[in-house]
């Protein structure tokens, strides 16, 4: 195959490196990510999350002095009672991105309801998440889950929180604070799975398909 | 020049693509299949939003109002298909949205309306604006205060709609702690300004009031294709 005119113009590396990218035997992403020209001034990429930052940022949370100072008597606080706003904003019918029929992929938060205790749907999700591989950050009824191995966009950072709807029914929040969506869904497969006897109603149960 | 065989619209664009008719004609036709149809350049000039965003939207709002009456109007019904896909539903908040984004209370919305009534959700949209809407939102009655009754009805039809029965003491619990946090005269409703103070101490109430998704409007409606008008601003 001859070379187009144009390549004399261009690095003799880049030129060699392109050949390789146009022949039967295709060189794979891997490769070229180890090929000199490449590697010159490379910087792997920084992952940005595509959403705004949470209003409610747990990353906040555990910056604060709070953490710093002994917390033996926290453990008898109660979760934080969700106001009857924050319920009703869950409604799909104010579910606006809806209207935009994209397809959403897969969902970077997930909720169910309890009707266990909150300490003990706390012990739970610890209990599934770490044979899962992950590293738990505890505070109140406040949770970070890292998965110790990183995945395709970095670690998978989870966050959790407990709130209390009704004295003996709790809404628990799943989220995903950083790495990749799918990776998130899979946890949420998982962890499910661990906890069916924690769950009163899932988010599907809640979507009230007809 | 052969007029293909096109719908009309399509057929409009492609004359005025090809100087056949004017902008005036073009705006009339669009006029007329879409009352209430406002230019793009103008309504991006008023809205956060880009003329290619304004046009994107356009698509997406002919889609929604040629659903069910091919009107150029999107009715009650129209909204609910486009909201629940398919699944028709009478949903409270669905209703209070579609009343919202009827601004001038016809019963339908139209383009405009419905450009002007995402803007609010636009990320880059004044907090104050949001803050507006969401207590318009929820004062049912239009009494210009959240009543303590209308937030119980919305409590209910949430409960409702996500399966979860509670006893009616346990929802006359909720709303007591919330009206306790949140109607500082204690006076049985919640005003304009302890709205405002509440949902400061609560940012996470007004996620509602931002579409992430509105950032890849452009993306998803691609209408450049037959209808920008953006080659036609000189830049």
């Amino acid at each position: 195959m001859q070379s187009p005119v144009y390549y004399a113009l261009v690095n003799p590396n880049l030129s060699i490196l392109m050949n390789m990218c146009f022949i039967f035997q295709r060189i794979t992403i891997p490769e070229i990510m180890k090929d000199e020209w490449f590697k010159k001034n490379y910087k792997p990429p920084v992952f940005y999350e595509k959403e705004d930052a949470d209003l409610d940022d747990v990353q906040a949370l555990f910056k604060d002095s709070e953490e710093y100072r002994v917390t033996e008597k926290k453990e008898e606080q109660q979760p934080t009672a969700m106001n009857a706003f924050e319920l009703i904003s869950m409604s799909r019918g104010l579910k606006l991105d809806n209207l935009f029929d994209v397809e959403q992929g897969f969902k970077r938060e997930t909720r169910f309801t309890s009707k266990c205790p909150a300490n003990e749907i706390i012990s739970k999700i610890v209990k599934a998440a770490k044979p899962l591989g992950f590293d738990i950050h505890k505070k109140n009824y406040k949770m970070r889950l890292e998965n110790v191995k990183a995945g395709r966009k970095g670690n998978l950072n989870v966050a959790t929180e407990i709130f209390q709807v009704a004295p003996s029914l709790h809404m628990v929040e799943v989220r995903k604070a950083k790495g990749d969506t799918l990776e998130f869904h899979m946890f949420c497969k998982n962890l499910s799975s661990s906890l069916e006897d924690v769950v009163w109603k899932t988010e599907e149960d809640m979507q009230e398909t007809k | 020049m052969l007029i293909p065989m096109l719908p009309l619209e399509k057929t409009i664009h492609a004359l005025w693509r090809h100087n056949e008719i004017g902008d005036v004609q073009k705006r009339t036709y669009l006029r007329i299949q879409f009352p209430g149809y406002e230019n793009p350049v103008a309504l991006a000039s008023e809205t956060a939003f880009s003329v290619s965003e304004v046009e994107a939207l356009f698509e997406l709002y002919k889609s929604i109002s040629g659903s069910v009456i091919d009107d150029g109007l999107i009715n009650k019904e129209e909204f609910q298909l486009a909201l629940f896909k398919n699944q028709k539903k009478e949903n409270l908040f669905a209703n209070r949205i579609f009343d919202l984004f009827d601004v001038k209370k016809k019963g339908f919305i139209d383009f405009g309306d419905f450009v002007r009534s995402l803007n609010v959700f636009h990320r880059n949209a004044p907090l104050e604006e949001k803050i507006d809407y969401s207590f318009k939102l929820y004062d049912l009655d239009g009494t210009g205060f959240i009543e303590r009754h209308g937030v119980k009805q919305m409590l209910i039809a949430l409960l409702c709609e996500s399966q979860m029965k509670l006893a009616d003491e346990t929802v006359e619990i909720i709303l007591d702690k919330t009206f306790m946090e949140a109607d500082a005269d204690q006076d049985g409703k919640i005003d304009r300004s302890e709205w405002q103070n509440f949902v400061s101490k609560y940012p996470s109430l007004l996620k509602i009031m931002t579409l992430p998704y509105l950032r890849d409007i452009t993306t998803t409606f691609p209408s450049f294709v037959f209808n920008s008008e953006v080659d036609e601003i000189a830049t």
